[in-house]
């Protein structure tokens, strides 16, 4: 671990700044707008992510509602996660005609870049209820070590 | 509604949904991550068919280093038309999927007259 100074909190990254104003301007929209709308900057093919970090490891959050194990595919090289899917059809052929439609079917695909100190050797993905957590440990010598040093 | 709930339902996420007709049957999915058959409420008042999930609350233990899935409820309103049966609606809730499967009155249905 480096030795430096001390900010408090972490730097506001750009793109959260940019993705909060995003989203303060979705709620003001959805206030004046149709009720039912997504939101005009909607992340419409990819999945939002969370990404947290903990002392001990790594965890990727991601919301895919309707996406079954078999179509979802998780992989990852190096530091870079790769999430990626097919999203089926409510219901195959037959006879339908939508009235509204805001969902989206179809393939996505989602690259994190993660710090580069994660251990690609320890990764543990789980999917339920729509939700994919995939948990990625630190490598060892990343790991926060609390080691207590004796005053005289 | 008291001003509590009012001001929660207004801050609520709109989930994504499809209305479709499937033969005699409507269907309607929304798509709601992380809720359970627990935290899911489907009510019918009147005309208004009202859907609201809470999803698990998840203990972070950390800190986030990138935050896009908005938290909070998921609450949407249907309006019923006065074709649909009321007592007869299914629900079912898979991969965070709601699946409601309306059926047409038997009254409203087409019906074909012999013709003596």
């Amino acid at each position: 671990m480096d030795l430096m100074k001390w900010e408090g909190q972490r730097m506001p990254d750009l793109w959260n700044a940019f993705d909060s104003m995003r989203s303060d301007l979705d709620r003001a929209l959805d206030f004046f707008t149709f009720p039912e709308s997504a939101g005009i900057y909607d992340h419409a093919r990819a999945p939002a992510v969370d990404v947290i970090e903990r002392p001990e490891e790594y965890e990727v959050v991601a919301d895919l509602p309707g996406v079954g194990r078999k179509d979802l595919e998780v992989s990852i090289t190096g530091s870079i996660l790769t999430i990626k899917g097919d999203k089926k059809a409510e219901i195959e052929g037959g006879k339908r005609r939508f009235f509204r439609r805001e969902t989206w079917i179809g393939s996505f695909a989602r690259t994190i870049d993660l710090p580069d100190r994660v251990d690609p050797a320890s990764v543990k993905a789980e999917l339920k209820d729509g939700v994919l957590r995939v948990r990625i440990g630190k490598r060892e010598e990343a790991k926060q070590r609390i080691v207590s040093v004796e005053v005289r | 509604m008291d001003r509590n709930e009012s001001r929660e339902l207004r801050a609520a996420r709109r989930p994504a949904s499809a209305v479709y007709e499937d033969g005699d049957k409507v269907m309607v999915s929304v798509e709601m991550p992380g809720v359970t058959k627990e935290g899911l409420e489907v009510r019918i008042e009147g005309n208004e068919l009202s859907i609201r999930g809470t999803p698990a609350v998840e203990e972070t233990g950390g800190s986030w280093l990138l935050r896009e899935r908005r938290p909070g409820v998921f609450a949407k309103a249907f309006t019923l038309d006065d074709t649909i049966d009321r007592d007869k609606v299914e629900a079912s809730l898979n991969e965070g999927v709601l699946e409601l499967t309306l059926h047409v009155k038997e009254a409203a249905k087409p019906r074909r007259i012999e013709i003596g």
